[in-house]
């Protein structure tokens, strides 16, 4: 185990290399910040000394060395426009994100795995197609918009939530997490769907298989059977879902975070995005792909504690 | 052809393709179709609900939802199939060419690949975005490179499997170039995945759409859009429930359809699936039987697949206490059916449509499957094919030898161990109790399948149902595992039926013989008078055909 974690984090650094060249050229080439940040007017003497002030005059490689140097130091520049450290305005921001994307994982586990396994169970009758239609329209359902709905029913009509207003867990943890309930369900429940699907396919997979027929040659009791075994071996599949589905929920917070007016890392990436802040666009992009990566990395591991032959000898 | 007729076979499938058609005649004939002008701005009809003027109610600026909703269709389209028509065009080529040449290529593209499908599409979109400008066009471009990035993942994974089969060995023996290779042969055979992932990824692209739109980094304010719509919804909800919820339908279904399209498309090329498991045995008409002073008595035993065929058809025998008994015949001729149906395992929908199955005495067909569970182990035990895929491959095989003395002995867990570690020994697998914690990947063939016949007499079975137990493994350890099993039935004083195709170790070991074929049994004797005097000419020609088997 301690092997394959090894070798997993050694391959870290080259492929978190390979991400920030990607990201670097996605939000450099090409751009002239110095539009945006004078205006129209401004003459190209100017602009060519904010370009200088910048950094911008000098070759690409050059640019993207002293970038890189700046991230390695955990600096990622200010911002074109509040001149706030971006390091500072990201580390405000994540929290909220990650209790987002960790309640609405958790939500979309609780509801799928079960819902799966119900379905394949009782595969073919009249339950198991409710549940298949269900999340057949779940897939379907843009996160957003059943996020709209929910704010809509339970906030507006019913009153149970407040409408907007995010209360900042430093005034108060309880109105936190509260006003958080709704976002982590909408993003839960369109996951959800996701790993139910995958969990049927994958328990109907297992429950066909030989070995399950040689347990019940030895008078294996169907429990067991079920949960024991045949869970046991659905589970990789059933993690695969379930890491993809992290890393798709980080992105829909994002834009779940507009419908409860939630000022986290989608919103600050957003505003910068439409002002053309190209550093806290840069920045923002590095941290999720870091994010994506160390997901990922977790994945991987999983899968050696799940799979004995993923482990190496 | 196959496909598509069966296609056709599939209402979901048909109303899906029958949806999208309406989308795209609602697209090309929006000003006709549209009862009012998108954009026509009526402020004293502002927010009002579903009414006969205006079948969907207005917006906050008193513009008719139907007929923004109907020109809305143009974008999401647009959207869609540019996004994905693009992605097909850069990321199929692409895979065709790393997996075709692999090598350097294929490792350098591979890692790059991973690289940027780190970046979620929502945020390579932003970043396209910065770059370009905003626009509709250039959001979906980011989006796109996903698709694309996926898209040349799959086809360059089906390409490393294809390009190793003998048609490509020989499209380059006849000296087609490389492109014609790729494009010409391997392309059309990797297709087909590809259409079903394209149906999917529309559906993709047009939750991108909205979600970009509904950022405000879609469509200009002008156009309708449904996920603009949504996100102009936001403010006045309050106002006018209905807001949000026609714009979000018109999404959901648009990927819905794209979706079960896809789905619909898989089913058609890969055939129908296999149903799973059920543990509730369906009915079945019991044959009356007298009674015997066999261990083992069966009496016109009939199998059936509803709607498929009939596998096993009135077969009957007897089995006495102590002997070995072979059931032989070609692969397809029943043999494994009847030994699945003697222990109640049959794989679905497959099941014993009547007959009569008694062990000492005692009726088992019928049964409910807890009392059958409590028979199998003490009464019958089971020994399969492939000893690999009759373990649980994560699971440890102590873990899996120690099921059975704990349901039916009642063992604790530390003394089923010691059990097990016994069991071991004795059908020879050296250092036992090491090996009870390893996986079955790091045993041999001959070696798990001593574990596995250690597992079905853990409980001291009184009938040992043994399935071609040799057939999976290397001619050298085959002998060996005979032997063990003969030397255990002597310890354990068991009965054996051996299910086999192999003359020659019928003529080893077995006591009595039956030959099947087609279902049936067409000649049973004790393995003397069966080899010397055939009476069956099938019998007579198996013994024929296996030539030297006797000797």
């Amino acid at each position: 185990m301690r092997k394959l974690i090894l070798s997993r984090l050694v391959a870290l650094p080259p492929m978190l290399l390979l991400v920030s060249v990607v990201v670097f050229l996605l939000t450099r080439v090409g751009v002239d910040p110095t539009r945006q940040m004078l205006g129209e007017g401004a003459s190209e003497a100017q602009r060519a000394a904010l370009r200088q002030q910048l950094g911008y005059d000098q070759p690409l490689v050059v640019q993207f060395g002293s970038w890189l140097g700046q991230v390695f130091r955990g600096d990622l520049g200010t911002s074109f426009f509040t001149q706030q450290p971006i390091v500072s305005s990201l580390a405000e921001r994540l929290p909220v994100t990650l209790a987002m994307v960790a309640g609405g994982t958790l939500l979309a586990i609780a509801v799928g795995v079960p819902a799966g396994i119900w379905g394949a169970l009782r595969a073919g009758s009249a339950i198991d197609r409710m549940i298949t239609a269900v999340t057949s329209a779940g897939l379907a359902m843009p996160g957003f918009w059943l996020a709209l709905l929910l704010m809509l029913f339970f906030a507006v009509e019913l009153r149970w939530f407040p409408v907007l207003g995010f209360t900042r867990f430093a005034d108060g943890p309880g109105m936190w997490a509260y006003g958080l309930v709704l976002p982590c369900v909408a993003l839960g429940l369109h996951s959800a769907a996701v790993i139910a699907r995958q969990t049927r396919g994958a328990m109907a997979e297992t429950l066909r298989a030989p070995y399950v027929r040689a347990l019940r040659a030895v008078g294996t009791p169907r429990r067991r059977i079920v949960y024991r075994y045949a869970l046991r071996n659905a589970m990789v599949p059933i993690l695969t879902a379930a890491g993809h589905e992290v890393v798709v929920l980080l992105a829909v917070s994002f834009v779940v975070e507009r419908v409860f007016a939630i000022p986290g890392t989608g919103t600050l990436i957003l505003d910068a995005v439409v002002r053309n802040d190209v550093p806290v666009l840069q920045g923002g992009i590095v941290l999720v792909a870091c994010l994506v990566v160390l997901i990922n990395l977790a994945v991987d591991v999983g899968y050696g504690l799940l799979d004995p032959k993923a482990r190496p000898q | 052809m196959i496909t598509v007729s069966r296609l056709l076979r599939q209402p979901a499938t048909l109303v899906c393709l029958a949806f999208l058609l309406l989308l795209v005649v609602a697209a090309v004939a929006a000003p006709w179709l549209a009862p009012y002008d998108p954009s026509a701005v009526n402020v004293t009809g502002r927010l009002e609900g579903p009414s006969a003027a205006h079948w969907l109610g207005t917006d906050e600026l008193g513009r008719d939802q139907l007929s923004r909703l109907i020109y809305g269709t143009r974008i999401a389209l647009r959207a869609s199939v540019q996004a994905v028509g693009l992605a097909l065009v850069l990321g199929v080529p692409a895979g065709l060419v790393i997996g075709y040449f692999g090598g350097w290529w294929d490792r350098v593209a591979m890692r790059v690949v991973d690289a940027v499908s780190s970046i979620p599409a929502l945020l390579l979109a932003f970043g396209v975005i910065a770059l370009l400008g905003r626009g509709l066009t250039n959001a979906m471009l980011g989006v796109s490179v996903i698709f694309a990035i996926q898209l040349l993942r799959l086809t360059r994974g089906m390409v490393l499997a294809e390009r190793e089969l003998p048609y490509v060995d020989a499209a380059r023996v006849l000296g087609l170039s490389a492109p014609r290779i790729m494009f010409g042969q391997i392309l059309p055979n990797v297709a087909g995945p590809l259409i079903v992932q394209s149906s999917i990824y529309l559906g993709f692209a047009q939750l991108f759409e909205a979600m970009l739109s509904f950022l405000g980094l879609g469509v200009d304010v002008g156009d309708a859009s449904w996920g603009q719509m949504l996100d102009r919804s936001r403010a006045y909800v309050g106002d006018q429930p209905w807001l949000p919820v026609f714009p979000g339908l018109a999404i959901m279904l648009t990927v819905l359809a794209f979706n079960l399209i896809g789905d619909g498309l898989r089913d058609a090329m890969s055939g129908a699936r296999a149903p799973a498991p059920t543990w509730k045995p369906p009915p079945v008409r019991l044959v009356p039987a007298e009674p015997t002073r066999a261990l083992l008595s069966v009496r016109s035993l009939t199998v059936a697949f509803p709607g498929a065929a009939t596998v096993v058809e009135d077969v009957s025998f007897d089995i006495a206490e102590g002997e070995v008994f072979g059931l032989v015949g070609e692969s397809g001729s029943g043999k494994t059916m009847t030994a699945l149906a003697l222990a109640g395992l049959l794989p679905p929908p497959g099941a014993v449509t009547q007959g009569s199955v008694r062990l000492a005495g005692r009726e088992l067909l019928g049964l409910p499957d807890h009392e059958l569970a409590a028979l199998r182990g003490p009464e019958i035990g089971m020994i399969f094919q492939d000893p690999q895929s009759a373990l649980s491959p994560v699971h440890t095989i102590g873990r899996q030898l120690i099921e059975p003395l704990r349901t039916h002995e009642g063992l604790s867990r530390r003394a089923a161990l010691d059990r097990a570690a016994e069991l071991l020994t004795l059908v020879g697998v050296p250092d036992a109790r090491r090996r009870l914690g390893d996986h079955p990947h790091q045993f041999s063939g001959g070696m798990a399948q001593r574990v596995v016949i250690a597992r079905a007499l853990a409980a001291g079975p009184r009938l040992l149902i043994a399935d071609e137990p040799t057939t999976a493994l290397d001619v050298t350890v085959q002998c060996q595992v005979l032997d063990l099993l003969l030397d255990l039935r002597e310890r354990f004083g068991m009965t054996i039926l051996l299910i086999t195709h192999d003359l020659g170790v019928v003529a080893d070991v077995c006591d009595r013989v039956a030959v099947m074929r087609a279902g049936r049994i067409v000649e049973q004797a004790p393995v003397g008078g069966l080899f010397t005097t055939p009476e069956h000419p099938y019998t007579a020609a198996l013994l024929a055909a296996s030539g030297g088997a006797h000797a």
